[in-house]
């Protein structure tokens, strides 16, 4: 059986429509997405990198997007699992180094070194150099989590979802990766000091 | 029932409190708590701005070169 060539024609057209919504959704994230790639990379150039990866992956594999679905969770899928292909893992295994200090051990040094009482004094003492080097000094698998929630906006549901992990693996390593984070910029802030 | 100091609980919940993970319940009976503690307060606003710090750290925009080369991965027509 043949279809005539006026039907295939249209299925054609159709097929590209689909298409070309489905590519221009992905770019007017591209932004979003960019916060996310720049969080998990160690410099800009990586980030482009992974970027043009992620977008040239999603474009040839569009059909096995479900559309009305989130959209930005799926290409975030995409970029996680492509930034963990390519061997970006830290060989650290930070499970290991006990980390007892609690929330609010940060500030506490923070107050303690400084004299300010002031929560919002507190908060300047710490410079934007150093939140920066110390979210890049966290472990991949902490940073994920960490990058997808607090940079992503992502809730702990949705980021369970695009790294493929239960929802309480999100939580451990959230609760985790701001701890280290914390111990770092804590370090960070004592040696500038 | 184990009787919990209401600061140690408030700093337990802290990071669900701000992640908007907390039940109805938990969230008000942390906002009674912080109402009247100043100490918990004051370590709750600053965590906030710390996450406004750790969200400020890499919004460096995307270059405009860089959406072009996305823009060019399409897939020819």
């Amino acid at each position: 059986m043949s279809e005539t060539s006026s039907d295939e024609a249209r299925r054609l057209a159709d097929g590209a429509r689909e298409r070309v919504r489905f590519e221009e959704e992905a770019l007017a994230l591209a932004d979003q997405v960019y916060r996310v790639a720049r969080g998990l990379s160690r410099s800009k150039e990586e980030a482009e990198d992974l970027m043009q990866e992620t977008y040239a992956r999603a474009f040839r594999s569009w059909r096995s997007f479900t559309p009305g679905t989130n959209l930005r969770a799926w290409l975030l899928r995409i970029l996680t699992n492509l930034n963990i292909d390519r061997g970006r893992r830290a060989q650290r295994t930070p499970d290991q180094q006990p980390l007892e200090e609690s929330d609010y051990f940060l500030y506490n040094q923070l107050e303690a070194a400084s004299g300010e009482t002031e929560e919002q004094r507190v908060l300047e003492r710490l410079s934007q150099d150093h939140v920066a080097e110390a979210l890049s000094a966290v472990p991949h698998d902490f940073r994920d989590v960490v990058v997808l929630v607090d940079i992503g906006d992502f809730s702990y549901a949705e980021a369970a979802q695009i790294l493929d992990v239960p929802i309480g693996t999100v939580m451990s390593r959230l609760h985790r990766g701001r701890r280290i984070l914390k111990k770092e910029l804590a370090d960070l802030s004592v040696e500038s000091a | 029932m184990t009787a919990v100091d209401p600061c140690d609980w408030c700093e337990e919940v802290l990071q669900p409190y701000l992640d908007r993970e907390l039940t109805e319940a938990e969230r008000e009976e942390a906002e009674s708590h912080l109402a009247g503690c100043s100490y918990c307060r004051k370590r709750y606003r600053f965590e906030e701005g710390l996450r406004r710090y750790v969200r400020q750290a890499v919004v460096e925009p995307m270059e405009p070169a860089l959406k072009q080369r996305l823009s060019e991965l399409r897939l020819e027509l």
